[in-house]
């Protein structure tokens, strides 16, 4: 057991550091970047060797351990840099692609997801099938000799208005049962028969979107992994979006937590008996979590499987980001009814607020997440029927 | 960064296991906690042999040790022992091989110093088992400032009068001394740094026992969840009653992950350790006691029975949160430090320092 830095570590972290403080002087929560400046961002920390930290070499990655990647994500979150603008195609469709792609797939998407040049989307939601992921009804038609048509509708696709290419689940199979007709494509986001409307989040961003597909062709080489063999892929896509990105969340709400302190000290709260008894709580647990996920790292580092307790950081995670921007907003009295330019730090808490609410729902809501530790981790018997 | 037990320390959380789980069923600790004293008294010598006692453990295979003890309720006063008397023994470089435990008299026992040695005499309300141990580590204020004493159980003038007590396996006494002989282990020039020590090293194993507690509770909620059915199915496949155990799951672990980090810092980096401990025993207080309410919530009516063992949990989970030997309430620390740490970056808590 080290709580420290490696030597090896340790230099990674300088190196990072020094990098980081060079290109974002300070942390304003309230800067808003641009896709353009998202998308300069995105290929420096790719130039500088900061994208795709736990990749294998032989695809442009570093090929390090898991901790660099934590270290990566706690100085970037501390320094209050943005997320890489392909946060998808790095931490969920990348992997996928390592693990169940051709290739030729590989060699055709990983770089550019790597640069930022390629950006993904991940169209796995429909309006009948969210928690019940299984149930998407998309239908994937064969188009002989060598492809597909695609037809359904996706929701709630993240990015999708920015991406190239969408990770997507269709049903192949629609006689076959419902966990067995369904297959991962690689669909082109510019093919035609494929739209894109934005959907306007409860804060009012747009981050998110729905997906028509009117007979959008896709390829037998867009095929992830085998025809029929859908959900496995799917699974190991949430499995990278639910386990470890886990650290990538805490690490983030560590810095968002050093905000609230920083607020707290402004409003002058500092003296408040029941903001102080709730900061201690929510700092502990806060650490709790941090720690778990350190745990989990190192399991993954012994056993090449994150250990069971990973199970938990995505489900903690959002409850307390909850309630730390929860107690950011009651910080502010009756300020807290303004909004925007109005309002302390240009109205950064009140938006962190709302969509704060959408924590326990994507990604697996937390009674999904609840079902999961519950069958797998404790054992108790499925109570799906 | 490698938070992780080593091989050893899994061997030796394994070999505490199998001799607890050998000796102490439940039944058995139930049977004990109404008997006299409320421990066992024949197991110390097995203690020993199997080296819960040595002198080279380190605090992170004593957190082991607490945590399976809590799992079981070990119904021996090891914990008091290492927990509360041993960190004194220690900063006067002793070795403490019996059972033993803590009074704080301050401003209620007085030292005396003759040609013969010390004396102490006056009266400590309530000392966690007391009548179960042979040596008391008592803290007194001499005219120099407080010191730390000890003295033997049978010693002249030493009468313990078990008190009514919520846990019965850990059971307060009140002990009264009267021109009791005793041995100067700390003096008052050291003793504010021993009683920092003890704090630190007392906060840790108390947040690792309560671990123990949550997870034994947590590990008989499941297993009854399992097997009962009710409605023509095992009540764990009810979301209601699996959602409530994930929920403790949750709190379980986050309090270990926390005791293990404290454990790791204080014995490498006392200095830094303060703040962890006070997190730790903080979490893993709340956690013992809501996996404990949630696990009788599970087991039914059965579970509020008196046969039934996990009420036993129950009180040692609210015993852990009442204790006050740790100093008052670690909310109220852990927020000053948040707050009035002088350069709000200083101590970001990403600091990659494990503080
Ligand atoms: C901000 C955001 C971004 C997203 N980005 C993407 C994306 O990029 N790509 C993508 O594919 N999807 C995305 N999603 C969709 C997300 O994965 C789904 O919203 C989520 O899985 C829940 O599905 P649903 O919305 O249909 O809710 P439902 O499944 O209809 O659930 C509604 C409620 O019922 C509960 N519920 C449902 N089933 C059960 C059950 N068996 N037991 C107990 N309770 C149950 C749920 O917990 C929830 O509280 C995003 C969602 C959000 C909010």
């Amino acid at each position: 057991m080290n709580l420290h830095d490696d030597p090896a570590e340790a230099a990674f972290r300088a190196e990072l550091r020094d990098w980081l403080r060079s290109r974002l002087p300070d942390d304003d929560p309230s800067r808003t970047w641009s896709t353009a400046e998202l998308r300069e961002w995105s290929r420096d920390l790719s130039a500088a060797g900061y994208a795709g930290i736990t990749w294998p070499r032989e695809y442009g990655g570093r090929g390090l351990s898991a901790a660099y990647q934590a270290i990566f994500v706690e100085e970037t979150a501390r320094a209050g840099a943005p997320d890489h603008i392909n946060i998808i195609g790095m931490n969920m469709v990348g992997p996928t692609l390592i693990a169940h792609g051709t290739d030729e797939q590989k060699a055709r998407y990983l770089p550019g997801i790597l640069s930022g040049r390629t950006l993904f989307c991940q169209g796995f939601s429909e309006p009948e099938a969210g928690s019940d992921l299984a149930a998407v009804r998309t239908s994937a038609r064969r188009a002989e000799p060598d492809g597909y048509l695609l037809d359904g509708e996706k929701v709630w696709s993240s990015y999708a208005h920015l991406a190239d290419h969408c990770l997507l689940l269709a049903r192949t199979g629609p006689a076959e049962p419902k966990h067995q007709g369904l297959t991962c494509f690689l669909l082109d986001m510019r093919a035609p028969g494929v739209k894109v409307s934005p959907l306007r989040q409860l804060n009012g961003d747009t981050d998110f979107n729905q997906i028509i597909l009117t007979d959008a062709r896709v390829d037998d080489a867009d095929v992830v992994g085998e025809v029929g063999k859908g959900w496995s892929v799917a699974l190991s896509t949430l499995a990278h979006e639910r386990g470890t990105f886990g650290i990538t969340l805490t690490a983030r709400l560590v810095a968002q937590f050093d905000r609230l302190l920083r607020l707290v000290r402004e409003v002058g709260a500092e003296d408040d008996p029941a903001v102080r008894r709730e900061l201690a709580v929510l700092h502990a647990r806060l650490q709790g979590l941090r720690y778990t996920g350190y745990r989990s790292l190192a399991a993954l580092r012994r056993s090449g499987e994150p250990g069971a307790e990973s199970s938990i950081l995505k489900l903690e995670w959002s409850l307390l980001h909850q309630r730390v921007c929860a107690l950011a907003l009651r910080l502010q009295g009756p300020a807290a009814l303004l909004d925007g330019g109005d309002a302390a730090w240009h109205g950064y808490w009140q938006r962190q607020r709302l969509r704060s609410r959408a924590n326990t729902i994507e990604g697996g809501t937390s009674e999904i997440l609840r079902g999961i530790v519950a069958e797998r981790v404790l054992g108790l018997p499925r109570s799906r029927q | 960064m490698d938070f992780a037990l080593t091989d050893e320390q899994r061997e030796i959380r394994q070999a505490a296991r199998d001799h607890l789980e050998r000796h102490y069923p439940p039944l058995r600790v139930c049977a004990l906690a109404e008997g006299p004293g409320g421990s066992e008294a024949g197991a110390w010598p097995e203690l020993i042999r199997q080296g819960w006692l040595d002198d080279d453990l380190g605090m992170v295979e004593l957190t082991l040790l607490a945590e399976e003890s809590g799992r079981c309720l070990h119904p021996t006063p090891w914990w008091t022992t290492v927990a509360l008397a041993a960190p004194y023994a220690r900063a006067a470089g002793e070795q403490l091989t019996v059972p033993a435990t803590f009074a704080d008299g301050g401003g209620t026992v007085r030292p005396a110093r003759s040609p013969q040695g010390w004396t102490l005499t006056g009266q400590v309300a309530a000392v966690p088992q007391a009548g179960a141990v042979r040596c008391l580590v008592v803290r007194a204020d001499t005219d120099q400032g407080p010191a730390v004493f000890a003295c033997d159980t049978g010693s002249a003038g030493l009468v313990v009068a078990e008190l009514s007590t919520l846990d019965t396996l850990r059971r307060m006494a009140r002990v009264r001394c009267d021109g009791t002989p005793a041995r100067l282990l700390v003096g008052p020039d050291r003793a504010a740094e021993a009683a920092r020590t003890a704090r630190l090293r007392g906060g840790v194993l108390l947040a690792a026992e309560a671990v123990g507690v949550a997870a034994g509770a947590l590990d008989m909620a499941v297993a009854h969840a399992r097997q009962r059915e009710q409605f023509g199915r095992p009540i764990g496949s009810f979301q209601a009653v699996a959602h409530q155990l994930t929920e403790a799951y949750v709190d379980t672990e986050s309090a270990r992950s926390l005791a293990y980090r404290a454990a790791w810092l204080v014995q490498h980096e006392p200095e830094a350790g303060a703040q962890a401990v006070d997190e730790a025993v903080l979490v893993a207080r709340s956690a013992a006691v809501r996996t404990c309410e949630t696990a009788i919530q599970i087991t039914g009516g059965m579970g509020v029975t008196w046969e039934y063992p996990l009420h036993r949990w129950l009180r040692r989970a609210l015993w852990l949160e009442a204790y006050p030997g740790f100093g008052d309430d670690p909310h109220d620390r852990v927020a000053e430090r948040l707050l009035r740490r002088a350069d709000p970056d200083e101590i970001t808590p990403t600091a990659p320092d494990g503080r």
